[in-house]
């Protein structure tokens, strides 16, 4: 009774923190880009503009409202939505309102619904790749650990990980000629367009992240392999092979999962080059395009939207810790 | 006294501990650790492994070439600003190679000088990676320390701002400050000048790497102090009455030697990627600034036209965080005694 008192009460003190986060990097970044002395009107109405209309446009989009309302009334949409007027018409954004781009005139939650598959997509695919890749890999070069196949799995993930990203990623998609093209389609409408489509995306980031998993799921392998319970699963009779990868990987995987899980949120909120270099729409290359026209309602909801995954990815990742490895609790 | 550290080596054969350490059973370098600090045989262990040597005379050649630059342009006889629009033909294709005048040849469409660009390029690179590096490392080490050592609310608070900027998509980030920081510093921009918004965009690269890289280090040292501050030596001197910053800078930073060291050696390339990243994305550095990062975003369009205009700063920046790579890999197996290959 009292282990799962305390269970709960670890899980509502990370909840509590979690949020505590998100609401100041909301206020912090509300700041940042509303207390700048910047010019959005401005911007929306292009070179050729009159001093009434820009007036119009910052009184439709609350911005001749002093800051500290702006924020209140930018929460308030958040959480019940708000109205927006240009030009004696009204257009009703719901909750969760985010705003409305300041160049692409739709609101902002829309943009970002469109933009998450796609970089959903390129992340949980490019996942695939590179833990089948990695966890094999890894899993080979412990059992062979020593040996000049090791030394050279070794070497070539140092090398592979030193390689910069964006460099890796631009000859990709330069060179490699014979992949399919890169775009998006969607998987409802095509799954197999949907496929082709993100396949260099995914094996660049597949080859590129392979390097790091290798060498956690050989260190993790080969402590596994050390256990007693590998030496008593052999002693038993049972082949090496499932031993290896019944008993062991088993064991061996449990650390392996929890970097994964960090390094997808992560992921989710950073594939910007692979978006950028392989012209695929997702946040990512959203929120570029948003810092080059200084579209700032986008640019917020970009960095919210990443902020949030963020937060959320790393609190299940440690509850979900937590609830399989009672010892971590205690740290 | 006896050589400890080596014998500890000996007997350690099971299985290793560290995820990221990848030991593959390597032979250690042997020094001698008679009458030695750890740095020193760390250093002794550094000077003894060959990939270590070259990797840190192929970063020292890199920073003499930034250092240099202007020799080494003027050597050519050329500089980095000048347009040749003599050498471009009506399509901005050049119409020289590289030749005893122009080393690397000129640029498409502007014709500018890319061998006086490339040596320029190593500048920005270097300058923001290093001095990104010394903010964090200073930041990171200063709050991790007070963290770890004071305890209580201090702790509380300052591991909460350490959780929170770990908690923030760096990347978006790093886009979206410096549009802010450019409103505030340029205000309207497009009447500012090309130079104004090069040097605000350079300040502003360095204060957004450096804002979120300092929290992982300050994470490590707190827990390294955590440790360390339960131990006896740390206990005597309190009880002699050392001032704390004394305890601080004199006793507990001393053995965090090997930590700040291997994250430093690990940070330097990294932020060279990054700067390169986000200024090939558009986020970073602006011209006029000569960039590798900014000649690679350019050349990509040319690369079947001109390959060598996309190559020699694709190899470049590849050869230098390549080299720095490995340094660090070698300069942590030789600093950190339980993750050595």
């Amino acid at each position: 009774m009292k282990e799962e008192q305390a269970v709960l009460l670890y899980i509502l003190r990370r909840v509590l923190s979690a949020i505590s986060v998100v609401i100041v990097t909301l206020v912090a970044s509300f700041a940042l880009f509303f207390f700048a002395p910047t010019d959005p009107a401005g911007v929306i109405c292009g070179p050729r503009c009159t001093p009434e209309r820009v007036a119009d446009i910052e009184s439709s989009l609350g911005l001749d409202q002093p800051k500290v309302e702006q924020i209140a009334l930018y929460m308030k949409g958040i959480v019940a939505g708000r109205e927006y007027s240009t030009g004696g018409v009204v257009r009703h954004c719901d909750a969760p309102c985010l705003g409305y781009s300041y160049t692409l005139g739709q609101p902002v939650t829309k943009l970002i619904a469109a933009a998450l598959p796609v970089t959903v997509s390129i992340v949980l695919g490019g996942a695939v790749v590179y833990l089948i890749v990695g966890i094999m890999a890894g899993t080979i070069a412990a059992q062979v650990r020593g040996t000049s196949l090791d030394r050279f799995v070794v070497g070539s993930t140092l090398v592979v990980q030193a390689i910069p990203y964006f460099v890796f990623a631009l000859l990709i998609a330069l060179y490699a000629t014979f992949l399919p093209d890169s775009g998006y389609h969607p998987f409802l409408d095509n799954p197999f367009a949907w496929a082709s489509g993100l396949l260099a995306a995914w094996l660049t980031i597949g080859v590129t992240n392979a390097a790091s998993y290798t060498r956690y799921s050989r260190a993790s392998m080969i402590e596994a392999l050390g256990q007693d319970f590998v030496r008593t699963a052999t002693s038993k009779g049972i082949s090496r092979r499932r031993v290896v990868y019944r008993h062991g990987l088993r064991a061996g995987l449990t650390p392996v999962v929890t970097i994964f899980g960090i390094d997808l949120a992560f992921q989710l909120t950073g594939a910007i080059f692979t978006e950028s270099i392989f012209n695929l729409p997702g946040i990512g290359l959203l929120t570029l395009r948003a810092f080059n026209q200084y579209d700032l309602p986008v640019l917020m909801g970009g960095v919210l939207i990443g902020s949030v995954v963020l937060v959320v990815m790393n609190l299940v990742v440690d509850i979900v810790y937590t609830v399989l490895d009672p010892r971590v609790r205690l740290g | 006294m006896e050589p400890l550290i080596e014998e500890a080596e000996l007997a350690r054969k099971g299985a290793p501990t560290d995820p990221i350490a990848a030991p593959t059973g390597e032979s250690v370098k042997k020094v001698d650790t008679r009458r030695k600090s750890p740095t020193q045989i760390a250093l002794a262990r550094l000077r003894k492994d060959k990939v270590a040597v070259i990797c840190a005379s192929i970063f020292l050649f890199f920073i003499l070439i930034a250092i240099f630059a202007p020799l080494l342009a003027k050597l050519e006889g050329q500089d980095p600003t000048t347009l040749n629009q003599n050498l471009i033909d009506r399509y901005g294709y050049p119409t020289v190679a590289p030749n005893g005048e122009h080393w690397f040849g000129v640029e498409p469409r502007l014709g500018r000088d890319l061998f006086a660009r490339w040596v320029y390029g190593a500048r920005p690179s270097l300058i923001v990676a290093g001095s990104v590096t010394v903010v964090t490392t200073l930041v990171g080490v200063v709050v991790g320390l007070i963290a770890g050592f004071m305890g209580g609310w201090i702790d509380r608070i300052l591991s909460w701002i350490i959780d929170f900027v770990l908690s923030l998509p760096y990347l978006l980030f790093a886009i979206a400050v410096p549009a802010a920081l450019l409103a505030v510093f340029v205000g309207n921009t497009e009447a500012a000048g090309n130079e104004e918004v090069a040097s605000v965009r350079f300040y502003a690269l360095i204060i957004v790497l450096s804002f979120f890289g300092w929290a992982s280090l300050a994470r490590l040292i707190r827990g390294e102090v955590l440790t360390l501050r339960e131990r006896e030596f740390i206990a005597a001197a309190k009880v002699l009455g050392v001032p704390t910053r004394k305890v601080l800078f004199k006793e507990l930073l001393p053995n965090l030697v090997a930590p700040i060291v291997i994250s430093v050696s690990m940070a330097l390339p990294t932020y060279i990627v990054t700067e390169a990243g986000l200024t090939y994305l558009g986020v970073g550095l602006t011209e006029p600034t000569p960039s590798w990062g900014l000649t690679i975003a350019a050349a990509q369009s040319w690369y079947r036209a001109d390959p060598l205009y996309l190559w020699i700063p694709v190899a470049a920046i590849t050869i230098l965080v390549l080299a720095l790579s490995l340094l660090g890999d070698s300069i942590r197996d030789a600093f950190d005694p339980r993750t050595r290959r």
